[in-house]
């Protein structure tokens, strides 16, 4: 086992350039893959929140009673999707249309004489309502319910459906620059392994014939594959907490990471180093 | 011990061998010979399992070519100790590496390690040469070395794949003594050569091979 961590740790010190090199690419591939997740992961919470906010308006007839009022709203309530249902009466309406214009001199209501804004419900989703579909089927829900015209319910669809084509775009484009990104570095990897080999050929060849199994053989490669991901995810790491301590300053409040982000970067530079040893070890040993 | 019996080997080239019979006993030292390309080097492969005959067997201390499996070929190996005309030595490393070398590939402890690669060492008179690397030897002294390490691990049999033949008679003669000295400890040796001249002045047993079929 010493003897397996041994040639393992020679090898990596012995192969100096293009272990360098595998060891540069894995960090510069996990910075990057680094550097797309905290995008992904701010604009997913950019989305979340944003999604947050849909809620459907239900305006109500000013024939409406009380009762009538009261009843509706616990059918409301009872539909499956919605979180909340608050009531806006005509004067909260009123109050709130004032707050929103209050820089305009002449009170509009004043010179009408009477309130022109109906009363309302403003319903809030169940978080896996907060898409363009859950909302339609809490828009249909409350549409057939009787007394209330399909008219009267509104709420920003066209901007869900955009919202949704954006993030589906995000994903696509992560997805694909990640994968590039992850196979560039393992075949760079699976090459400074393949030139191990060849620069071991005699060694390996020897192995063989004094009775060295397979394990003994392939062990110190695979360390040697494994210790190029971890420096190569660490120096990541450090790279990545750097810039974002540094870029924090310049936009404070948009970027939010946490330690797991560390983690997954090494893991990802140890599965690098790993797969990339185990495809040249497959191919050329 | 060692026992080749009708043993066929097809390369894709066409060449091979050809019902191969032979037998080796322990402590017997046994000359194979035979022309370029007879196929001396392909009977010591199917013995070192590096190459299974695809008709008849081969069996080596217990272990079947028939039924034997990749996992138990380097145990196989174990058992053999193997020297080859270009010495195959590890450049990166000392004598004293090289020889440890096919005891740290089988676990063995430290101690043990130590002890075992001078008394190999001893046994090709090179311990005073532990410490220096391949490249400063010369080539009688790189081919001990290579004995060295094939005898490290006390195989019962030593595969010698023309030994002597990057080596000049004088130093053909010291490799030939330490080759006799070990056989009369008691292990086996079969050495492939097309050195007649060796062959006919010694009154040991001897295995002609042609066109890849055994002659005697
Ligand atoms: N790996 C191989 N693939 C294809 N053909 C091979 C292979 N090894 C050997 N041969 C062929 O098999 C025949 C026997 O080869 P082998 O090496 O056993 O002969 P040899 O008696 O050892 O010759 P030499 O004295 O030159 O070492 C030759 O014709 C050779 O070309
Ligand atoms: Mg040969």
């Amino acid at each position: 086992m010493l003897f397996v961590l041994g040639e393992g740790l020679s090898g990596l010190l012995k192969s100096r350039l293009s272990g360098l090199m595998a060891v540069i690419t894995i960090a510069v591939s996990s910075i990057l893959i680094g550097i797309f997740l905290i995008i992904t992961a701010n604009l997913s919470y950019l989305v979340e929140n944003l999604r947050g906010r849909v809620e459907l308006e239900v305006f109500l007839d000013d024939s409406f009673n009380e009762e009538k009022i009261e009843t509706l709203s616990t059918q409301i309530r009872a539909i499956h999707g919605v979180q909340t249902l608050t009531f806006i009466s005509k004067e909260t309406a009123v109050l709130a249309y004032r707050d929103l214009f209050k820089e305009q001199k002449d009170d509009y209501f004043d010179a009408l004489g009477y309130n022109p804004l109906p009363a309302s419900f403003r319903v809030t989703l169940k978080e896996s309502y907060r898409t363009s579909t859950g909302a339609d089927s809490v828009f249909n829900s409350i549409s057939s319910l009787a007394d209330i015209n399909e008219d009267d319910v509104v709420y920003r669809r066209e901007f869900l459906v955009l919202m949704e084509r954006y993030i589906r775009i995000a994903i696509t484009i992560d997805f694909l620059v990640g994968s590039i990104v992850c196979l560039s570095a393992l075949l760079l990897v699976s090459n400074n392994i393949r030139l191990i080999i060849i620069s071991k050929r005699r060694a390996i060849e020897t192995m063989k014939l004094v009775g060295a199994t397979r394990f003994l053989i392939r062990m110190p490669l695979y360390i040697q594959g494994t210790l190029q991901g971890l420096i190569g995810g660490l120096l990541a790491t450090v790279f990545l907490y750097g810039l974002l301590k540094l870029s924090a300053i310049e936009i404070a409040g948009l970027i939010s990471v946490n330690w797991q982000i560390y983690i997954l970067l090494i893991t990802l530079g140890v599965l690098l180093g790993v797969t990339g040893s185990f495809s040249a070890i497959r191919r050329y040993l | 011990m060692v026992k080749i019996c009708k043993a066929s080997l097809k390369y894709a080239s066409g060449d091979g061998l050809d019902r191969i019979s032979l037998e080796v006993r322990s402590g017997e030292f046994v000359y194979l010979v035979g022309p370029t390309g007879a196929g001396k080097s392909s009977v010591l492969k199917m013995i070192y399992m590096d190459a299974l005959p695809s008709e008849g067997y081969v069996t080596v201390g217990g272990y079947d070519s028939r039924d034997i499996s990749d996992n138990e070929i380097p145990f196989v190996r174990r058992k053999i100790g193997i020297v080859f005309q270009d010495f195959k030595l590890l450049e990166d490393r000392d004598v004293f590496e090289n020889v440890a070398f096919a005891l740290r590939v089988t676990g063995a402890r430290r101690k043990d390690i130590k002890r075992k690669t001078l008394r190999a060492l001893g046994e090709v008179s090179l311990p005073h040469k532990s410490r220096k690397m391949p490249h400063e030897l010369s080539g009688g002294e790189q081919q001990r070395v290579a004995i060295a390490r094939a005898i490290v691990n006390d195989p019962f049999i030593l595969l010698a794949d023309e030994p002597t033949g990057n080596l000049d008679p004088k130093t053909t003669i010291q490799i030939m003594n330490i080759l006799d000295r070990l056989s009369t400890r008691g292990t086996a040796i079969l050495m492939a050569t097309h050195n007649y001249e060796l062959v006919n002045s010694s009154v040991k047993r001897v295995v002609s091979i042609k066109n890849g079929t055994t002659l005697n």
